[in-house]
């Protein structure tokens, strides 16, 4: 883009269709005289000096990302920090160790107690089972017994004239204590 | 109007902040299997009541996820970024207990934390003043003892710019 000398001059206070004025209209407008030499000197100096200007803004750049990424991913003494972290696992190794002992030997004695409770039902059970028959053997004992002087066929006569020869006089008051206070003779 | 849920100091800012784990960079997830019932799990399920929020609001970056009733026996397990997985068996151990446990193996110790609190501070100066975002004052006449704002309280005649040069004229 050189300053080429233009014919219509850009605009500033009047729109784009207004013509120009009549003192204008000889004008030409030319850009400023160089000379070449100082041209030439001028250039390259800026040349140089945007040269040195860009290397030093990509140097801080770059030291500011490599500061950034440094800070990310957490810049520290490695191999410190794994022996820590190394030390810290086996720690909670551990731990985990003795919460394990301490929960199978809550484990052992919760079984224990379980056992012991299973026996004493078991026993209570026997003991039941062994009173229950004690009473009916008792039972059948008494009953044997009792048949010894049960009315059977054979002693049918025998036994009705024992009744008959041994009147039972029935005939008897009692008071609220259960003795004998009065007998009516049997007629 | 009521606040919401059954301890809602919980929610509260305070109480969050009082939190003191903070995760090391390399915790990523945090899982807790624990029991709804039983007194085993008493103690987690403590800590997931009261302790989780304030180590979530310490660590927004670490995923947190809870199953309940899966397991006999309650543990918390850390997945770290390297793939290693962290076991911490929290069965019979109060609230208090695992707390300590958790900040012990993983969390960032104080020195550290103060370090980065040291680091924080030495970005931004004190003393400039600028908008309330990035510095702590705006102007000076927010200070006590020093010239109040004119917005408020009028200048003197005598600090005023038009008095002067009146003064500077008539002299």
């Amino acid at each position: 883009p050189g300053w080429s000398p233009r014919l219509v001059p850009a605009r500033g206070r009047k729109s784009r269709h207004a013509p120009p004025a009549k003192s204008k209209a000889g004008r030409l407008k030319l850009p400023p005289p160089v000379d070449p030499e100082e041209l030439l000197v001028v250039l390259e100096r800026y040349r140089q000096h945007r040269l040195v200007l860009g290397a030093l803004r990509a140097e801080f750049r770059a030291e500011v990302l490599q500061k950034k990424r440094e800070e990310r991913l957490g810049g520290e003494d490695s191999a410190e920090l794994l022996e820590e972290h190394r030390r810290l696992m086996a720690w909670n190794d551990e731990e985990n160790a003795r919460q394990r002992a301490r929960r199978e030997e809550r484990l052992r004695k919760e079984a224990e107690e379980e056992k012991r409770r299973k026996l004493e039902v078991a026993e209570k059970q026997a003991r039941k089972m062994e009173d229950f028959m004690k009473e009916k053997e008792k039972e059948v004992l008494q009953l044997q017994e009792e048949a010894k002087s049960f009315i059977t066929l054979e002693n049918l006569d025998a036994r009705i004239e024992e009744c008959l020869d041994n009147p039972r006089n029935y005939n008897f008051a009692i008071d609220k204590d259960g003795r004998v206070v009065k007998r009516t003779v049997l007629s | 109007m009521p606040m919401k849920g059954r301890f809602p100091v919980r929610r509260t800012l305070r109480y969050l902040s009082q939190g003191d784990v903070v995760f090391k960079s390399a915790v990523k997830v945090m899982t807790v299997n624990y029991n709804t019932a039983g007194e085993l799990s008493e103690g987690a399920r403590k800590f997931v009541f009261f302790s989780i929020p304030q180590i979530q609001y310490k660590n927004p970056w670490v995923q947190i996820m809870l199953f309940r009733n899966m397991t006999p026996s309650p543990f918390l397990r850390f997945y770290l970024d390297n793939g290693e997985q962290v076991l911490v068996d929290v069965e019979n151990k109060t609230n208090k207990e695992i707390t300590e446990h958790v900040k012990k193996i993983l969390g960032k110790s104080k020195e550290t934390l103060e370090k980065e609190e040291r680091e924080r501070k030495k970005l931004s100066h004190p003393a400039t003043f600028g908008p309330k975002k990035y510095h702590l004052r705006e102007c000076m006449c927010e200070i006590e003892g020093q010239v109040p704002c004119p917005a408020f309280v009028p200048l003197p005649k005598e600090m005023r710019g038009k008095y002067k040069a009146a003064m500077k004229n008539e002299a």
